[in-house]
C-alpha cells in the first residue's frame, strides 16, 4: 500500500511538473524575449497586430510556440524567438503568461 | 449493416442539410449567424480540439482585433493550418472577418 502511494504521488508529480511549466523561470525569459511586443506580462501588448498572452489557456500557447519553433506556424518574427527556446522555456513561458491576468474570456 | 456504420450514415444525412444552407461566399450573413461558427468551440469554457492535436481552443473574448483579423486571414490563406479553422475562413469575407475581430474583441457589439 505504501509503494502504492509513493508511485500515484511520483506520477502525480511528473504529471503536474510536465503540464505546467515554471512560471517564475517563465517571467525572467518572458521579461528579456517576449515583453517588448507582448508586454512584461503579457497583459498589455506594444502594438495592436500582438495577441494579448495573459490570461490565455496554457496548452494553447504551448502549441504556438511549438508551432512557431518548427515552422508549423508561419511567424518571420516569431519563429526567430521560438527557435532560440528549448521545450523546458516553451513550458515555463506558457505558465508565466497563463497565469497573468487580462481582458481575456471565454465569449460566447 | 454494422451499427456503427448506420451511425455514421445518420450523421451524413444531418450534416447534408447543414452544408446546404450555407450562403455562398460573399453573400451576406448576419452577424450571428457568423458567430455561430465560432461559438462550437470557442464560446464553450475548457472546450479542447480533437484533431490533430489536443489543446485548449484559445480564449478570443478581450483579444486584439487586429490580431484576431490576422488570424483569420492567415487560416484563410493557408499560412495558419489547423484544419477545422482553415474551413471556417475560407467562407469569410473581409466584412465577415473584420465583424468576428469586433464583436470578440469587445471594440463592436
Amino acid at each position: 500500500m505504501k509503494r502504492w502511494i509513493v508511485m500515484v504521488a511520483a506520477i502525480a508529480a511528473a504529471g503536474a511538473a510536465h503540464a505546467a511549466g515554471n512560471p517564475g523561470a517563465g517571467k525572467k525569459k518572458a521579461e528579456a524575449v517576449c515583453a517588448a511586443c507582448h508586454g512584461a506580462d503579457g497583459a498589455k501588448p506594444t502594438a495592436p497586430e500582438n495577441p494579448i498572452l495573459a490570461g490565455q489557456h496554457y496548452d494553447y500557447l504551448v502549441k504556438a510556440l511549438k508551432d512557431y519553433k518548427s515552422g508549423k506556424r508561419e511567424n518571420p518574427v516569431m519563429k526567430g524567438f521560438a527557435a532560440a527556446l528549448s521545450a523546458q522555456d516553451i513550458e515555463d513561458l506558457a505558465a508565466w503568461f497563463a497565469s497573468q491576468k487580462s481582458g481575456l474570456t471565454v465569449k460566447r | 449493416m454494422q451499427p456503427s456504420r448506420l451511425l455514421l450514415l445518420a450523421a451524413l444525412g444531418a450534416a447534408a442539410p447543414a452544408l446546404a444552407q450555407q450562403p455562398a461566399a460573399g453573400e451576406a450573413k448576419s452577424l450571428r449567424t457568423t458567430i455561430a461558427m465560432c461559438q462550437g468551440c470557442h464560446g464553450i469554457p475548457d472546450y479542447r480540439t480533437a484533431y490533430p492535436d489536443v489543446y485548449h481552443v484559445p480564449k478570443l473574448g478581450g483579444q486584439s482585433a487586429k490580431y484576431l483579423e490576422a488570424a483569420l486571414n492567415a487560416y484563410k490563406s493557408g499560412q495558419r493550418r489547423h484544419p477545422s479553422m482553415r474551413g471556417i475562413a475560407a467562407g469569410l469575407n473581409d466584412k465577415e472577418i473584420a465583424e468576428i475581430a469586433a464583436y470578440y474583441s469587445g471594440s463592436g457589439k
